[in-house]
This record gives C-alpha cells, sequence and structure tokens, in this order.
C-alpha cells in the first residue's frame, strides 16, 4: 500500500509539472495558433538565471520570481521579433520558428553556463510519514503550487472579463477586434501566461532533474502527450492529460516494466486518439472540402 | 598563321597532359603521404569531440586536459623535437558529422593519427574511411566496447577500462567489504544492462555465498521516490549503481530524503564531478571507480597535471574528465617518443604493438602488444570524502570475468 501511494504521489507530481506546461502550451495555441516549441528552452534559460542569482546568495523565492520574468521577457521578444511578422494562421511556419528559436536559446544557455550539470534547490526538504509511506514534501509542495496556479488560470478565464476577452479573441479574433478588443494585446498576455506557467513548471521540476540546458525536453515531450490526450483546444484537457500522463508513467514502471514505461503511456493516447481524434476534452472541428 | 595556332594547340595540350601528370602524381603523393602527419619538425594528429550538444560536457573539458598536456609538452620542445599540433573538431556527437570531420581530417589536413577522440558511436562510423581504407590509426579514443579489441584490429588502440572490467572491480570491492546482499540499480538501456549483469558472476567468484539481484529503472528517470522504496524493500547490503551521473545524484538524494543509508558503489560515470555537485552531501561515502587518480591528489604526476591546466586551460575546472584528457594525450606521447625516425601511420601501429609499462602516473600502467589493443583492465577506488572525490589505495585489477 506504502509503495502505490509513494508511485501516486510521484505520479501526480510529475503529472503536475506536465499538466501546467501542457497548460501554458494549450493558452498559447488557442491565443495565437502557435504550437510554442520554444516555451522549455525559454523557461530553461529562467533557470539558468535563477541559479546564478542563486550563486550570488539571493533568496530561492526570489530567483523563482526572476525565473519567471526573464522567461516571459524573452518569450514576449521572441513573439515580436519573429513570430508576429510572420502574421496570423502560419501555424506550421511558426512551429518551425519555435524549433529554431529553442535550438538558438539551448546553444545560447549551453555557451554562457556551460554544460555540466547544475543543481537547483528543493523548495522545501523532508518528508511526510502517511500510511507508511515517506512522501517528499517537495512533490506536495509541486502538486499544491501547481494547483493553486490551476486554479487561478482557471479562475482568470472563466470569472474576469481579461479572460472573457482572450477567450473571444479565441474564437474569432476578428469579431472581437470588431466589438473593440485589442488581439494583439490580449495575444501578448496569453504568451506572458503561458511562458509564466512553464517557467513555474520549470521551477517545480529542475530540483529532482538537475540543470542541463535540454533539461526540460523530457517533461515538453510529455506534456504534449497530455494535451492530446486531453485535447488540443482545452485546457482542462491540458492538466487532466497531463496528470494522466504523470500518474500511467509512474504505474507502468513500477508495475509494468521500466523498459515498458512510454511504450504504455503513449499506447494509452494513441488509442484514446483512436476513439476520440480531438482527445477527450477537445472540440470536433469540421472543415469544408 | 595556322601554324602558330598548331604550336599553341600543340603547347597547351602538352601543358595540359603536364598539369594532369603533376596533378596525378601530388594525388598519388598526397595518398602516399596521408600517414605522414605535418613534416619533419611537427607530429599532426587529430580527433572528432562533443564540443557543443548534449555530451559537450565531456568533450570541452576532455580537450582542455590534452591540450593542456600537448601545449606543455610544446613548450618543452614537443615530442623527440617535433611540436605536437592537435586539430579538434566538433562533431556535436554525431555518428555522420563525424565521418565528414575524419574525411576532412585524413584528406585534408593529412593527420598521422586520430587520437584522444570522444563516443562509441560516433568512431565506429569512421572506422571502414579511417581505419580500414585510409589506414589511419584510432588511438585512446573515450569510449568504446570489448567488441573493438576482441580479436585486435590493426590501427586501433584503447587506454579506458572496459565497463564490464569496472562492473567486476566494483563487484569484488563490495563483496571485500562485507557485503553479502547486493542490489545493482541500473538503468535499461542494453548498454546499462550489459554492464550490470556483470556484478553477480564476479561477487560469486569472489564469496559463492553472496546473493545479487538486479532493478531496473528507466533511462533518464528523475523521480527515484517509489525506486528507494523498493530498494528499502529488498534488505540489501550494499547497492550498485549502473546509472548516469545525472541519475546517480537523483538516488543518492532521494536515498537520503527517505532515510536510506546502505554503502553505494558505482562505475566511472558517476564519478564524476556532477554527481557531487548535484547530490550535495548525499555523495558523501559514495564509491566509485575511476580510470584516473582522483584530480585532487597530492601525486606529483596529479599536481604537474593541475599545474598545467592553471597555465595552459585556466578557465577550465581541473576535473576527472580533463584529467582523461591529459592521460590518454601522455600515453600517446610516451609511445610516439619510442619511434626512431619518421612518425608515420605504421610507425604508430608498430610503436604502440612494441610497448609494455607506459607509465602516466595519472592512469593504470598501460601494455599493449599484438594480441593486446587495450592498454589496461584496471581502475582507481574513489570515494567522495568532504565533498571531494579522493583516491583510495593504488590501481586495481578486477578478477577475471566469465
Amino acid at each position: 500500500m506504502s509503495q502505490f501511494l509513494l508511485v501516486l504521489v510521484s505520479g501526480v507530481a510529475s503529472g503536475a509539472v506536465y499538466g501546467l506546461i501542457g497548460l501554458g502550451l494549450v493558452i498559447i495555441y488557442r491565443a495565437t495558433d502557435v504550437v510554442n516549441f520554444a516555451m522549455a528552452s525559454l523557461a530553461t534559460l529562467g533557470l539558468y538565471v535563477a541559479v546564478s542569482l542563486r550563486d550570488q546568495g539571493v533568496a530561492t523565492v526570489l530567483g523563482i520570481v526572476a525565473a519567471v520574468t526573464i522567461t516571459v521577457v524573452a518569450g514576449l521578444l521572441v513573439r515580436e521579433t519573429v513570430i508576429r511578422p510572420l502574421g496570423q494562421g502560419q501555424l506550421f511556419s511558426a512551429l518551425v520558428v519555435t524549433m529554431g528559436v529553442s535550438l538558438v536559446v539551448e546553444n545560447v544557455a549551453s555557451s554562457i553556463w556551460g554544460d555540466e550539470p547544475k543543481s537547483f534547490p528543493n523548495l522545501v526538504n523532508g518528508t511526510v510519514s502517511w500510511s507508511g509511506a515517506a512522501l517528499p514534501v517537495q512533490s506536495l509542495v509541486t502538486i499544491a503550487v501547481a494547483a493553486v496556479a490551476m486554479a487561478v488560470v482557471g479562475y482568470l478565464f472563466a470569472r474576469t472579463t481579461l479572460g472573457s476577452a482572450m477567450r473571444a479573441v479565441a474564437e474569432n479574433a476578428d469579431t472581437a477586434r470588431v466589438v473593440g478588443l485589442e488581439p494583439q494585446r490580449l495575444a501578448r498576455i496569453a504568451w506572458a501566461l503561458g511562458l509564466g506557467l512553464a517557467a513555474l513548471a520549470a521551477c517545480l521540476y529542475a530540483p529532482r532533474s538537475g540543470l542541463v540546458p535540454t533539461a526540460l525536453v523530457a517533461p515538453l515531450f510529455r506534456a504534449f502527450a497530455g494535451i492530446f490526450l486531453g485535447g488540443l483546444t482545452s485546457m482542462y484537457g491540458a492538466v487532466v492529460g497531463g496528470l494522466t500522463v504523470g500518474v500511467l508513467d509512474n504505474l507502468a514502471a513500477n508495475y509494468a516494466s521500466a523498459s515498458l514505461r512510454d511504450t504504455f503511456v503513449f499506447s494509452f493516447t494513441v488509442l484514446v486518439l483512436l476513439i476520440r481524434p480531438q482527445g477527450i476534452f477537445g472540440t470536433r472541428t469540421f472543415q469544408r472540402v | 598563321m595556322f601554324r602558330t595556332m598548331r604550336k599553341f594547340r600543340r603547347a597547351a595540350g602538352t601543358t595540359a597532359v603536364l598539369a594532369v601528370v603533376a596533378l596525378t602524381a601530388n594525388a598519388c603523393a598526397d595518398q602516399d603521404s596521408a600517414g605522414a602527419g605535418g613534416n619533419s619538425s611537427e607530429i599532426h594528429i587529430g580527433a572528432w569531440l562533443p564540443l557543443t550538444g548534449a555530451t559537450a560536457s565531456y568533450g570541452v573539458p576532455q580537450r582542455a586536459g590534452a591540450d593542456a598536456y600537448f601545449k606543455m609538452i610544446n613548450a618543452s620542445g614537443g615530442i623527440n623535437d617535433r611540436k605536437v599540433r592537435w586539430t579538434v573538431k566538433d562533431n556535436a556527437a554525431d555518428p555522420q558529422q563525424t565521418v565528414q570531420i575524419a574525411r576532412e581530417l585524413v584528406g585534408q589536413d593529412k593527420v598521422v593519427a586520430i587520437v584522444n577522440a570522444n563516443g562509441t558511436s560516433q568512431a565506429e562510423a569512421a572506422f571502414p574511411f579511417v581505419l580500414n581504407q585510409s589506414k589511419v590509426p584510432v588511438l585512446n579514443e573515450v569510449g568504446g566496447n570489448e567488441s573493438w579489441f576482441k580479436p585486435p584490429r590493426p590501427g586501433l588502440f584503447g587506454t579506458q577500462t572496459l565497463y564490464e572490467d569496472q562492473a567486476a572491480a566494483i563487484a569484488a570491492w563490495t563483496v571485500q567489504d562485507g557485503a553479502k546482499k547486493i542490489l545493482v540499480v541500473h538503468s535499461d538501456p542494453a548498454a546499462f544492462v550489459n554492464v550490470a549483469k556483470q556484478v553477480e558472476p564476479v561477487a560469486k567468484k569472489v564469496d559463492p555465498s553472496v546473493e545479487v539481484d538486479r532493478l531496473t529503472v528507466k533511462y533518464q528517470t528523475t523521480d527515484y521516490t517509489p525506486v528507494i522504496s523498493k530498494v528499502k524493500a529488498a534488505k540489501t547490503q550494499a547497492v550498485i549503481l549502473i546509472l548516469t551521473s545525472p541519475e546517480a545524484a537523483a538516488f543518492l538524494k532521494e536515498a537520503k530524503l527517505q532515510g536510506l543509508s546502505l554503502p553505494t558503489y558505482a562505475y566511472a560515470p558517476v564519478a564524476a564531478e556532477s554527481t557531487v555537485s548535484l547530490a550535495k552531501d548525499a555523495a558523501e561515502g559514495l564509491k566509485a571507480v575511476q580510470l584516473v587518480k582522483a584530480p585532487s591528489d597530492t601525486d606529483p604526476a596529479v599536481k604537474e597535471f593541475r599545474t598545467a591546466m592553471a597555465k595552459y586551460e585556466p578557465g577550465q575546472p581541473a576535473g576527472f574528465l580533463a584529467l582523461w584528457g591529459w592521460s590518454n594525450a601522455k600515453v600517446f606521447a610516451e609511445i610516439t617518443k619510442t619511434i626512431k625516425g619518421p612518425v608515420t601511420a605504421d610507425a604508430i601501429d608498430k610503436a604502440y604493438e612494441k610497448a609494455t609499462k607506459v607509465e602516466t602516473g595519472v592512469s593504470p600502467v598501460m601494455s599493449f602488444s599484438p594480441s593486446n589493443h587495450l592498454g589496461t583492465r584496471s581502475v582507481q577506488r574513489v570515494v567522495v570524502k568532504d565533498g571531494v572525490w579522493t583516491s583510495e589505495g593504488d590501481f586495481y585489477t578486477p578478477p577475471k570475468r566469465g
């Protein structure tokens, strides 16, 4: 029982990270039709700044704030300089551009900070005993922080004017402009929000993995699995998909075979997509031939 | 007018024929001199290293260590009054790029040998062109496996104790320390599984009553909470880690967090500075085997390395990987010193086959022969003490496997 509890909690903690990254991806995709592959490397850039600040004696929490700020600023810079000039609806061009940006940012991080792994501090140390299992407090904090961030995003989109405006722009930018909304401003806010969530996820993930320029490639990969599982256009889907991937991943590794971990998760994802191509919470769209 | 034209044509034709002959002769000369490696005042060698990309953390320090050594000996006259020119090209750990680099090094730069390069699959991609077609030796590569040396291949010589022998050394050490029940925690790719499988036979050879189990972990796992729980449940007396450095650090951190305190041993990839910097105090007491002495040793040969690093590569830490590069460069220099006359590929090949008791002071004594192209099976035992890897005893040769 204690082993199952450990596996479950650590799976939910991993899933929370994937869910946050996935949520960031969906917010940006819905607002600007851009699948942002550069999100993970931009968040890594923020993490390196946080580590540099910590090395200068700055408190970890301030380092995390700096990481989020740097990621958001760098992301907005990328959007304004290389994504926005592409124009609306350039899904594949934007995809390739973000992939390119991702590689450039990884190389920049590598040349500034080197490729030697660096440690990133836990927010909290210690364990909590529950049903005979020693649960790491860091995992519980990860789950809690991710839950609060997701709740805030949910409230923003469901209950605030800004959220309604962002949803309106996501539905139809031209119509939104007619009613006086500013799509570009809202797109910038969506990018900032999405990148901020990714940076937060990165800060929760890095204490376990250590920090190298490609540290967030694996969670980004799983976040994508999560959003396709949950539905590319659904924010709930991104969260549920991420959590599902995290938990299945851990269950498979512990009760089936470590080697079959990815096979299990991605077979499940493929199976779901065969039955519901739009994902669990995605909306089915029809297009004229 | 026509006669003049005919003369011109004849002259042009003769010139063209001469040019072709000259070019052909030159091309033949190029082929002949492919192993010449520079002029009589220098020895030109080359290497491919991952200076960018995912494994640059290996290539950059390895280059710094070797560079420091070559700069040091060049400053004191070189090898038998010949300066060493070591041309390094970045392959970003990509086998295809390595083949291209091999063609440049051999075809254009005319290196006499590939020395101190990095990467198993990368080297294997280049072997058909470098070893088989061009007959240029590949020496002291970081990487490799048993099949490279059994049977020995012309021009291919190694200085790195095989991972399988490292596992044998750890197994013997663990049993000698008194463990009767050992758990080997290893990543799931075949390269790790194969190494992990070497532990049990050697452990049983040292003490037939020893029990050895294996626990497979998914490669690049970062969450070791459930793994530690399984290790606890196994009620083992010692753990052997066949993992990468970040994975081992994650294991150690989680073990400390969950109050698991067991003698823990690891193979050379874990005996890295990164394991200590990532795991911090959770790495204290970790035992591992290494290919070289600890860079913190007070030994004169290691001091020489640290001094040269500070002088010639001040931006690079004098760590294990730099010491690997240094050691490989020194083995090459020590063997090349024995060559009387031109330093050709053939001469290097013969010098390596005759080289016995090659001492660098920082790595095990290397001995080669026509039937043995791998210089050593020995390792250095190292332990983390006060946050620093420290050598324990002298070089150790594990019991034979199988």
